[in-house]
């Protein structure tokens, strides 16, 4: 068996970014469904009719992201076991992370400013609106990066390690020359 | 006799791990080091992480429909963090020779069963759930 090669500081900086982003998104989940944390003052006020129907729409919206954060997450998890273990499979699963982590993201970003939960004057006295803006600019930034990063890695070329080499199912053979 | 829901999830949790475990070893999946932590891992990631943690704290409250991409999610997280752990550090437990879902290499199998662990909570709370009813009936 071949010995896994050296883990760089890099890589090890960003298989714990990956690893903290992907049980921040998780963390993130349980305080909307525990807390009121992550929500802005608007969902309070439902005494005013139109208010309560942009709450109404805001709850709506936020709860159809779950199902399309789980694979970042789990995706985002991956790639760090993957970088860790000096796996070409982390470039894989790092791409689809980042990528679906800068979807959700703009998505976000794109119904907050349409609605106008980003104006200013709602943004300075909103704790919950400040949380969302800080979380969508470190998903921009880190889904960015590591894009960046994952395309210019070695592993991008790599083969995956030792049991891929040999004849594959279809009868092609793999093995280095 | 009822019995609360907290309580319902740590024993479903238990019950989810001690079948995990038996089918794996029927089956030659992967073996422990040592007994001891086979008992760990289902006392604490089965019933105390999985079970109380994920099942009750998240899953305690709301209908399984919005729920349960969030049970998957954090189940599935920590399973593939603890199994990365077990993988490059640990070394608690070690696969054997037998292929899972087709996969043979090692660091292959700790991430499908890593993303296994995601049905963990999911299966503890609809069987908290179902021994809650069932209770209530009694």
């Amino acid at each position: 068996m071949n010995p896994t090669p050296h883990l760089s500081a890099a890589d090890r900086a960003h298989a714990i970014v990956l690893a903290v982003g992907s049980m921040l998104v998780c963390a993130y989940w349980v305080a909307f469904f525990r807390t009121d944390l992550t929500l802005p003052k608007v969902v309070h006020n439902m005494t005013n009719p139109s208010v309560a129907h942009l709450a109404t729409v805001y709850l709506g919206f936020e709860s159809a992201f779950p199902l399309a954060d789980l694979l970042v997450a789990v995706t985002s998890a991956l790639a760090a076991l993957y970088l860790v273990g000096r796996d070409a499979k982390a470039v894989l699963f790092g791409l689809v992370a980042s990528g679906a982590l800068g979807f959700l993201a703009f998505i976000d970003i794109s119904f907050n400013l349409l609605h106008g939960f980003y104006a200013p004057h709602n943004l300075l006295k909103d704790g919950g609106l400040q949380l969302e803006a800080l979380i969508n600019i470190a998903c921009v930034t880190g889904a960015i990066w590591s894009i960046w990063r994952l395309w210019s890695h070695p592993l991008r070329r790599a083969e995956d390690r030792p049991s891929m080499v040999g004849k594959s199912e279809l009868g092609f053979d793999t093995a280095p020359r | 006799m009822s019995i609360g829901l907290p309580v319902a999830c740590m024993i479903a949790a238990l019950a989810v791990g001690l079948v995990t475990e038996t089918g794996a070893r029927l089956f030659n999946l992967w073996r422990y080091r040592s007994p001891g932590y086979l008992v760990i891992n289902i006392l604490v990631m089965f019933v105390l992480i999985q079970g109380y943690g994920v099942g009750w704290v998240i899953g305690g409250r709301h209908a399984m429909r919005g729920i349960f991409p969030v049970l998957f999610m954090v189940g599935a997280v920590v399973g593939i963090l603890f199994e990365g752990v077990n993988e490059h550090w640990l070394h608690a437990w070690s696969w054997s020779d037998r292929p899972i879902l087709g996969v043979t290499r090692s660091i292959d199998k700790a991430a499908v069963v890593g993303v296994a662990w995601g049905l963990a909570p999911l299966a503890t709370v609809m069987l908290a759930r179902l021994m809650i009813g069932a209770s209530l009936k009694a």
